[in-house]
């Protein structure tokens, strides 16, 4: 049984809720389901959202039967889910959390037990993926934007770096980023939307994107400079028998305190 | 200023007389505080900030002499609000109904239970139906996890509260069980009934249905006794008389308006 791989892929955006009409990130990840190949279990997670009906629609219908075994799970309806949720979640081939408030997921997580269930579902070789808060929780500190003002918040620590999503040029998020790097936080990963960071255990396995120019970052802090190494990204829609690229530095810029 | 809670153990915002006699009674004790045109804002934290929870709040309150608003914690990134401003300039907190424990969880991750405590100090009402009543007590009985079962609340209340008590047998025996178990002894609350705190004395009870009763429950030497508490009946105004086209109109327009949550 080959489930001892620890996966985590982080999207900064996309997938069914971002891109509709473009699978290729959604695709990678049911493709990284490897235990199940003809159908693997997949299970959503909406949390961050509220458990907002119309994306738990949107989910079903990316994911549809013939494709994989899909379920979710609202942790706001409990009673109309699985009853042992650990077991539920454990059995999965792949847990694809979605995006929206990443300080009310973490507290719905937390209050359910979600958050121990999600790491033992990862050590045991469940791929865990997402977009936006779904990118954000697995990480040691991540920069969230929700509240308008971006700030900083805890996650999940499943990977000791710090993270920042809909990393686009001149962003808010990208200005706070830099920003909290010069005031301590630890080094970490960006994401474009579209570009998807793909974690084998707690090292940078490849960056993948569903979009040519889309690309992953990552950022150091060297006293009051931020250093941002542009990584070399893999864009999955060349077709099958594409030659992952090893992440190494495509460009490096550093920028100084604003 | 005096502190005011309004505890319901069931009520929706429905053209029913018994929901709008309660949602009269609401607009009633905002306006006293208020001394003019209200305030009102809803949190639907409880049901995961669902469309329809605020829809139907904004159709009863959009059309009365009150400033209605929502606040919904996980549309704050298309929506952003100054949470502290918004909620400490209210007259009333409308709290909806859904899962008590994410309610409490995700308060917690916004740090909004102590904005609530200093709310309710300065004399804003704080009102809620369901898991919203339970949150102001140290415990309720929640189906949060399916099966009803003991969760915390916020505290600002001594005791416990079990809410539909008259709908819900399961959850009525667990509340029992519970109490002769040790926890705090408290009330149930029959859908349509209430209790009302008004600074530090017992609250009064009311009830907008006919046989909706609310109760002091405690633990007592071979059991859990259960005492009616009388009630003030409180009648349902005359309905409003919008038309019932634009009513509809205006309630989709308003969730449209408001739906959206990706940030």
């Amino acid at each position: 049984m080959q489930r001892s791989l620890r996966q985590i892929v982080a999207f900064g955006g996309g997938g069914f809720s971002m891109e509709s009409g473009n699978p290729l990130l959604d695709d990678y990840v049911l493709g990284l389901a490897t235990r199940n190949p003809e159908r693997p279990r997949v299970c959503f997670l909406p949390s961050a959202s509220g458990d907002a009906d119309h994306y738990v629609v949107r989910f079903y219908r990316a994911f549809p039967a013939d494709r994989c075994e899909a379920s979710h799970v609202s942790l706001f309806r409990r009673e109309q889910g699985p009853e042992d949720l650990r077991e539920h979640l454990l059995s999965q081939d792949l847990i694809y959390v979605g995006g929206g408030s990443v300080i009310s997921l973490l507290g719905v997580w937390r209050a359910h037990g979600v958050d121990e269930i999600l790491r033992d579902a990862w050590e045991a070789g469940v791929v865990l993926c997402g977009l936006s808060a779904g990118s954000l929780c697995w990480f040691r500190e991540a920069v969230t934007g929700f509240h308008g003002q971006p700030r900083r918040v805890e996650g999940l620590g499943l990977l000791p770096f710090s993270n920042c999503v809909h990393y686009e040029p001149g962003s808010d998020r990208r200005l706070a980023y830099h920003e909290l790097l010069r005031a301590g936080m630890r080094s970490g990963y960006a994401a474009e939307d579209g570009a998807a960071l793909h974690f084998v255990g707690a090292e940078l396995s490849r960056v993948v994107a569903s979009r040519p120019q889309a690309r992953g970052y990552r950022l150091d802090a060297l006293g009051d400079r931020v250093v941002e190494m542009r990584i070399a990204t893999t864009f999955l829609g060349d077709g099958p028998g594409f030659a992952p690229l090893v992440p190494v530095p495509e460009a490096i810029s550093t920028a100084a305190a604003a | 200023m005096t502190s005011r809670i309004l505890a319901l153990g069931g009520h929706e915002f429905t053209s029913r007389p018994p929901d709008r006699a309660v949602s009269e009674l609401m607009l009633r004790l905002a306006t006293e505080r208020a001394g003019g045109r209200p305030k009102i804002c809803i949190l639907p934290t409880a049901s995961g900030d669902t469309t329809d929870q605020i829809g139907s709040f904004y159709s009863v309150f959009g059309e009365r002499a009150c400033d209605p608003s929502d606040l919904s914690l996980f549309r704050l990134g298309r929506r952003p609000v100054a949470l502290r401003d918004h909620l400490l300039g209210q007259d009333l907190i409308y709290v909806g109904g859904g899962s008590l424990v994410n309610l409490v969880a995700v308060w917690e991750a916004h740090d909004l239970g102590a904005l609530l405590s200093l709310a309710w100090r300065r004399g804003i009402v704080l009102a809620g139906q369901s898991a919203g009543a339970m949150c102001w007590f140290e415990a309720g009985i929640t189906k949060s996890s399916g099966r009803p079962a003991v969760a915390a609340g916020l505290g600002l209340l001594g005791g416990s509260l079990c809410v539909h008590y008259n709908n819900e047998p399961e959850r009525r025996a667990a509340y029992l069980a519970a109490v002769g178990d040790g926890m705090p002894g408290g009330y149930g609350l029959d859908d349509h009934a209430g209790l009302l705190w008004e600074g530090g004395g017992p609250p009064s009870a009311l009830t907008a249905r006919r046989g909706a009763r609310a109760y002091r429950v405690a633990s007592r030497e071979g059991g859990v006794s259960e005492e009616p508490i009388p009630a003030r009946f409180l009648p349902a105004p005359a309905p409003a008389t919008l038309r019932e086209d634009i009513a509809e109109f205006r309630r989709i327009a308003g969730m449209r308006k408001r739906a959206g949550w990706l940030g």
